[in-house]
């Protein structure tokens, strides 16, 4: 359907423009532009960020950087992201959403519209992804921070993300469970731990659609470093934790209850892979 | 305003509305075989290669393609000749309403365009944003490892 | 080269079993113009000043319309015409597309003063724009003033239910003040007593959901005024002359001023065997004098366009210790919203399509109700009251395996009917009706059973319980069957005339709606009459073009409208034959029609060609021409046995559907690759149905995922392996030895996955869908116990 309210497509070239541009009431971006045709509220003016340079995957000592309006599609056929952390970020991108829209979807796009069932937001929050964006001067946060602070600003441009790089011995998964393959999480759950020296040095649990937007359940995780140890019985008492920890609700998908119990399932199957990557030197 | 676009080989030029999709305007310019399904990116009935890509042509902003390459299910026969995934589907009996088969040929497309050999799990990926509600999609992931057959040089009787 | 018409002439002349056309796996007569794009479609043509066209729905579940005011939107710029109640006729008539006169209540009115659930009929605005009509929609005034709505079966049921249909000039409903619209209860033998003589009896209430046909191509009509000023509504639907009759009783218009052309649809599955929007496209087109396009969008789909009828079905079998069923009894109470669209007839198949299939029990008693609620309106989908009973039926009958302690494929075999018998239920009960007295005269019911039993590795893998970490498999089976066309009652024309090249235009009033009954009904004439495919042009369903069909429903297509074209066939043959004859001075007799010539045993012959040439042209000139109609006197059943191996996630209750095997009669296949397309389509939506499929209803009866974001129809990735396989039968009274295949497939997945389920883990599903939440309520449940 057409959005019969928009009366004018401006398309600046660098990021002061845009920003510029922003300034208008009813001002919107447009990356891949999915969500701004699904829901256009009251926008009356998009702002086309696609002429400014700000796709491409790269890496450097620190990781590897994304630019904001890198489609889903380019970071699946990505090596450098294939090869990042067993490919959990590669994963996790087949089952979101579909490939026609994964063509269109940017990583920009899907961070700023911040779906609660986003299937990247879990993801990046147990990575310790870090977002890069624009208000007049580049600012670099972590995501979380991105999310408690910098995300309801007015007139931002999200312009990277960027994703750690982590010594041997770390793993990450992700676990997803929907109704059917193209479909938003009735919940998804992600997690990473690193070991070091034998020992369970940094762990983060993440769980999203749950109903609400992703977040990181810290408990859960210390129940792992605080143990040390990966063991079976571990993995079982930090999913406990993960299900009693987790703030979960209705919706029309699953009730709260369900998902509860699909924290701990998911949890637990979370840190069975990596315990499996982990022990197989992945 | 007005943008420039190239279909199906022919580049035009469109007076559009600001917040005109890429869907109505190519139905509302003669390309029908771009069908509309739930224009919520949900059937993907209304796929088109945009820069060779299959997208939803529903979730497109017509102003955002200014100057890009959009082929159709119309523009997929080579001068009347149909391509061997056109062929296969007719072939294995994929085609039966009809309505989501354009879409199905864009996705497709898309799909031995960039991975000459999938793995029948990955044409079932390649065809997951596309609904039909007439085949199960069983002959669909026929018609597509048909044509695969057939452009590697392969026997298929 | 590619060949873009029909495959090369020598495959196609190679005879299979006797046919040189039918029984091969033709291209599609259609297929061409749907690959490349072509615009077959309602909304694919652009005709000059066509008004757009949007509908106003009731937020209200349940509301009386004290006033409405349009004076804003009339006035808004660009806005031709608004419709409300005060401005359209007032006749009564039904939404469904059946023969005539139509067992369902004349209970709905083009836009009445009283709405009944939410998403009804309010007013209709047409103007320039979509943009247009939309914003004319949001000024409407309407003054409504609430009533209590009935938002359950039991709620339209009880004592102080408000009565949905308390309007004095509707007709047809079983018992308007108790909400009731239709009511059946058939008795063959005394079914107490049959209980009383079982040494083993089971009983099983089922709950099936709303759920909906979703074909890619929502509803959608374009009308117009030829330049005759006739008018013509170029629509979207299953039934053709049906939308004719009741639009021009609707409208009282002359029947013989409308034409009705179904171009290519994106698919039906019963939806579409309704008229949801022609009477408001009519009525707009004959007042403006200007086309109108009115297309739903996605939500007003799920909204108000049709669902299958929700139900519960308790369903009670006794049987003696061997096995023989002794008594059946089923119970159904069926939701039809809030109108009465195929209440009757979907109820009645709930029995007539599934109890003859046991016809060894001695007594039976099948009763139940379709009840008006305040919910959104059923109407006919694939299955028709048969997927409903099935669900209860076939779980049933695996649970008395079990409490007999026999193979539940043993229990099938024990009961099942077979070629040569007959049930008393075929003359009980009909649609909607007695039925038709009949005896089965093709059933491979057995083989079906076998080859299943072997592809699913039955033996091998029922009852052991599989394990691969929380996942569990299990195997589950059932047996169906269907019908095909309505016993007496269908009836299916075709006219064929024969062209100088040898060539034979078809008409058909049967209504191909992606279904191939286009080409299957072209392959019937082409093996009559002794020629290719591509020698037959195909036209259809076009009321002013083609003689008469009901339509495609009932899975009445290959059997009935097969038929009619059969014997239009052969009488076009006879006459081929005898000018044949008279060209070559020979008499008729012992003359061959084949392969594009006639030719005598002499040796001699002549060309099609010839004989059409010296018909128009020479000697004795007349067209070589026939009308034949059909209307059947049996309805013969396809069989199937369906198998299926589900995997249960016993830590989240997720069910996966590991493979699927099918094997399927339908008599002779005319052309086995649509044959199978119809059963792997209709069990793909069968599983979607079972697994995920689900309208959600709010509080206040709205639709709450009226999308398909919301709403899950399976995907490419979600399909399990289907393997359908078409086991050969010979049905003497259908065309060629077929039947029907439409249906039958959607039957099957709820009972066989269910059966499945409960193989794996032990728990018997009993509310569809079965979503990992139920599932693992159940396994959880069980557990405590």
């Amino acid at each position: 359907m057409s959005l019969p309210k928009v009366s004018e497509f401006v398309r600046p070239t660098d990021l002061a423009a845009a920003l510029h541009e922003l300034e208008s009431v009813n001002a919107r971006i447009v990356a891949g532009g999915i969500d701004v045709v699904l829901f256009p509220g009251d926008t009356t003016k998009l702002v086309d960020i696609s002429g400014i340079p700000l796709s491409g995957i790269n890496s450097d000592a620190e990781g590897i950087v994304i630019g904001a309006t890198t489609t889903m599609t380019a970071l699946i056929e990505s090596p450098l992201i294939a090869d990042y952390l067993g490919g959990v970020v590669t994963t996790m991108l087949h089952h979101l959403a579909s490939p026609l829209q994964r063509n269109l979807a940017t990583i920009g796009g899907t961070l700023i519209s911040a779906h609660p069932w986003s299937d990247v937001i879990p993801l990046f929050l147990v990575l310790g992804a870090r977002v890069s964006y624009y208000d007049g001067t580049e600012h670099t946060v972590p995501i979380a921070q991105f999310y408690a602070e910098s995300m309801f600003r007015q007139r931002i441009i999200l312009t990277a993300v960027r994703l750690p790089a982590f010594p041997p011995g770390t793993a990450a998964a992700f676990i997803k469970f929907s109704r059917t393959a193209f479909d938003i999480a009735v919940l998804n759950c992600a997690a990473l731990v690193q070991i070091t020296a034998g020992r369970c040095t940094a762990a983060r649990i993440a769980v999203g659609g749950a109903p609400q937007r992703g977040y990181l359940l810290p408990h859960a995780g210390e129940v792992l470093t605080k143990s040390g140890a990966l063991t079976a019985e571990i993995i079982a008492s930090a999913a406990r934790t993960a299900r009693d920890e987790a703030d979960i609700s209705d919706d029309m998908r699953a009730s709260a209850a369900y998902r509860r119990n699909l924290v701990e399932v998911g949890v637990q199957r979370a840190l069975g892979q990596i315990k499996d990557k982990l022990e197989a030197g992945v | 305003m007005n943008i420039e676009l190239t279909v199906n080989g022919v580049r035009r030029e469109f007076t559009i509305a600001p917040g005109e999709t890429l869907l109505e305007l190519l139905r509302r310019t003669g390309y029908k075989g771009v069908k509309k399904g739930c224009e919520a990116g949900d059937c993907g009935a209304c796929a088109v290669l945009l820069d060779g890509r299959a997208v939803n042509s529903c979730l497109v902003l017509a102003a955002k393609v200014d100057g890009h390459t959009v082929i159709t299910v119309e523009g997929l026969a080579d001068d009347g000749t149909l391509a061997p995934l056109q062929e296969a589907f007719l072939d294995t009996g994929a085609v039966q309403c009809g309505y989501c088969t354009p879409g199905m040929l864009i996705a497709a497309t898309d799909l031995l365009n960039r991975n000459p050999r999938p793995s029948e799990e990955e044409i079932k990926e390649g065809l997951s944003g596309n609904l039909c509600r007439c085949t199960g999609y069983v002959k669909q992931v026929e018609a597509v490892k048909l044509a695969l057959t057939r452009m590697n040089g392969g026997n298929d009787a | 080269m590619p060949n873009h018409g029909q495959p090369p002439v020598k495959e196609r002349t190679r005879s299979v079993e006797g046919f040189t056309v039918v029984r091969h796996n033709l291209r599609k007569v259609d297929g061409i113009p749907l690959v490349t794009g072509k615009p077959k479609f309602v909304a694919d043509i652009d005709l000059p000043n066509t008004l757009y066209v949007k509908i106003l729905r009731s937020p209200y579940a349940h509301a009386r319309i004290v006033d409405i005011n349009t004076a804003r939107a009339e006035a808004l710029p660009g806005v031709a015409l608004v419709l409300t109640y005060k401005n359209t006729p007032q006749r009564r008539f039904t939404t469904a597309g059946q023969g005539y006169p139509e067992p369902s209540p004349y209970d709905t009115r083009m836009f009445d003063t009283k709405v009944r659930f939410v998403g009804d009929r309010v007013a209709a605005v047409a103007a320039e724009t979509r943009e247009i009509a939309e914003a004319a929609l949001k000024v409407i005034e309407v003054k409504y003033e609430e009533i209590p709505a009935a938002l359950s079966i039991d709620a339209a049921l009880a004592p102080d239910a408000p009565v949905i249909h308390d309007e004095d000039d509707a007709t047809g409903i079983y018992d308007p003040k108790h909400n009731i619209v239709a009511d059946v209860d058939i008795d063959v033998g005394n079914v107490t007593q049959g209980f009383t003589k079982s040494d083993v009896t089971v009983e099983t209430t089922c709950e099936l959901q709303y759920a909906q046909h979703t074909p890619i191509e929502p509803h959608v009509v374009l009308s117009y005024l030829d330049e005759d000023d006739r008018l013509v509504l170029r629509t979207s639907t299953q039934v053709p002359f049906h939308v004719r009759r009741i639009v021009a009783y609707a409208l009282d218009y002359p029947v013989r001023n409308i034409r009705v052309i179904k171009p290519r649809i994106g698919g039906g599955f019963g939806t579409k065997q309704e008229i949801l929007l022609e009477d408001i496209a009519a009525i707009v087109t004959l007042r403006t004098r200007r086309p109108a396009l009115i297309e739903l969008t996605r939500p007003e789909e799920f909204i108000s366009a049709r669902t299958r009828h929700p139900m519960r079905i308790r369903v009670k079998l006794g049987a003696k210790s061997d096995g023989t069923l002794r008594a059946m009894e089923m119970e159904a109470i069926s939701n039809t919203g809030a109108y009465g669209s195929h209440g009757l007839t979907v109820l009645s198949n709930v029995g007539s399509k599934t109890l003859p299939l046991y016809n060894k029990a001695e007594d039976v008693h099948f009763y139940g109700k379709a009840v008006y609620t305040n919910l959104p309106v059923a109407g006919a989908y694939r299955g028709y009251g048969a997927t409903q009973g099935y669900f209860a039926l076939e779980t049933a009958m695996d649970a008395l395996a079990e409490k007999l302690g026999i193979d539940p494929v043993e229990l099938r075999r024990k009961n099942h009917i077979r070629t040569g018998e007959t049930s008393p239920i075929f003359v009980k009960l009909g649609e909607g009706r007695e039925g038709v007295e009949q005896v089965i005269r093709s059933c491979a019911l057995d083989k079906c059973i076998d080859i299943g039993m072997e592809r699913i590795d039955w033996n091998a893998r029922h009852g052991k319980r599989i394990r691969d970490g929380s996942w569990v498999h299990g195997l589950g089976m059932s047996v169906h069957m269907q019908g095909s066309g309505i016993a007496r009652i269908d009836m299916g024309a075709a006219t064929i005339k024969m062209n100088e090249d040898g060539s034979f235009n078809l008409l058909i009033g049967a209504t191909d709606l992606g279904t191939g009954s286009d080409t299957i009904l072209g392959q019937i004439a082409a093996e009559a009459l002794g020629v290719p495919l591509e020698k037959i042009i195909v036209y259809s369903s076009d009321t002013d073009m083609t003689p008469f069909d009901v339509g495609a429903y009932a899975s009445s297509t290959t059997y009935v409208s097969g038929m009619a074209v059969k014997r239009a066939a052969d009488e076009v043959k006879a006459q081929i034959i005898k000018v044949a004859a008279q060209i070559m001075g020979t008499a008729p007799d012992g003359l061959v029609l084949a392969d594009e010539h006639v030719s005598a045993p002499s040796g001699k012959s002549t060309s099609l060609s010839e004989v059409c040439h010296y018909a128009l042209y020479q000697a004795d000139q007349f067209q070589i021409g026939a009308t034949a109609s059909f209307v059947p006197d049996e309805s013969p059943p396809p069989f199937m046995a369906s198998f299926a191996e589900v995997a249960v996630d016993t830590d989240t209750g997720f069910v996966k559907v590991v493979n699927y095997v099918a094997a399927v009669d339908c008599g002779t296949p005319i052309n086995p690759k649509l044959a199978q397309g119809q059963v792997e389509g209709a069990l793909a939506n069968g599983i979607g149905y079972a697994l995920t499929e689900e309208m959600l209803l709010s509080p206040h009866g709205g639709v709450r995922n009226p999308n398909l974001f919301d709403y899950k129809i399976l995907g490419a990735l979600d399909i399990p392996p289907i393997e359908v396989i078409l086991v050969d039968s010979y049905e003497p009274t259908g065309p060629l030895g077929a039947k029907s295949v439409g249906e039958i497939g959607i039957n099957a997945p709820i009972p066989t996955i269910a059966n499945a389920i409960y193989d794996a883990v032990g728990v018997r599903l009993r509310h569809t869908p079965f979503t990992p939440e139920r599932v693992l309520a159940a396994i959880r449940d069980k557990d405590r116990l």
